[in-house]
C-alpha cells in the first residue's frame, strides 16, 4: 500500500487543497484522493508534489507492508 | 464541483428517460395507428394513449428547452471546458486530471458491470416469454435509466469522500 506524508506537508507549508492542486495542475479533488490513499499519482504528479513541498519523492511516498 | 454541469448530467438523461418510458405509452399501444406516406405522417390515438403521447411530448420539448438554456450558461461560465450537446463521446466523463479519469473509470467499470448482466438476462426474459411491446420497450429504458443512475451515485459517493 502506498502511504504518504502530503497532507502533513501540506499543512506545514499552510497550502489548502485547492492551492496545492492549482502549483501542480490538479484539482482540489485529486489532492484529496492521495492524502486518503484512495488514488496512487503517477510518477509526473509524484514528482510535482515532491518539488512543491521540497522534499524527495522517496521521503513523501513510500511503500508500506500490506 | 458541484456547479460542474458534467457532473449533474446523467440526472438530465434520467429526466429524458422518464418522459420517453411517458411517451411509449402512447407509441406502442395498440390503439395508436401511425400511417406514413410519402409527404405526411399522421398519428391517430385514443383519449388516454393520445393524452400520454402529447402531454409527454410537451415535457420533453420543455425540458430540453431548459436543458439548452443550462447547457449555455454553463458554457459561457466555463470556456475552457464547454460542453457540445452534439458530442459522442459521454459528457459526464470527468477526466481534467489523473484524480478524476481515476474515479470515472471505477464509475464506468460498474455501469460495465451493471450492462454486462442486465442486458444477456433482459434478452432472454424477451426469448422466454411473451413480453408485450410496451415492457420491452421499458425494460431496455430501465437499462439506460440504471446505468445512468449507478454512475450519477457513485462519482457522488467518490466526490463526496473528497471532502477537505
Amino acid at each position: 500500500m502506498l502511504s504518504n506524508r502530503v497532507k502533513e506537508l501540506r499543512a506545514r507549508y499552510g497550502f489548502t487543497q485547492s492551492e496545492l492542486g492549482k502549483q501542480v495542475d490538479v484539482t482540489r479533488q485529486t489532492i484529496a484522493f492521495i492524502e486518503k490513499g484512495e488514488f496512487s499519482p503517477s510518477i509526473t504528479l509524484a514528482l510535482k508534489l515532491a518539488k512543491v513541498l521540497k522534499v524527495e519523492v522517496g521521503d513523501l511516498f513510500w511503500l508500506e507492508e500490506e | 464541483m458541484k456547479q460542474d454541469f458534467r457532473m449533474t448530467y446523467p440526472l438530465w438523461n434520467m429526466a429524458f428517460i422518464l418522459i420517453l418510458a411517458v411517451m411509449a405509452v402512447g407509441f406502442t399501444s395498440s390503439f395508436v395507428n401511425v400511417t406514413k406516406t410519402d409527404s405526411s405522417l399522421s398519428i391517430q390515438a385514443q383519449a388516454l394513449e393520445g393524452f400520454l403521447l402529447f402531454a409527454a411530448l410537451i415535457a420533453y420539448l420543455v425540458l430540453i428547452t431548459i436543458y439548452l438554456i443550462a447547457l449555455s450558461s454553463y458554457n459561457r461560465k466555463n470556456p475552457d471546458k464547454k460542453i457540445s450537446p452534439f458530442s459522442m463521446r459521454p459528457p459526464e466523463y470527468m477526466e481534467q486530471d489523473e484524480g478524476m479519469t481515476f474515479i470515472t473509470r471505477k464509475a464506468v467499470q460498474k455501469v460495465y458491470t451493471f450492462i454486462t448482466w442486465t442486458l444477456p438476462f433482459f434478452a432472454l426474459i424477451v426469448m422466454l416469454f411473451p413480453i408485450p411491446r410496451l415492457f420491452i420497450v421499458w425494460g431496455i429504458l430501465a437499462v439506460a435509466f440504471g446505468q445512468n443512475l449507478i454512475y450519477y451515485l457513485e462519482m457522488r459517493r467518490q466526490l463526496k469522500g473528497a471532502t477537505e
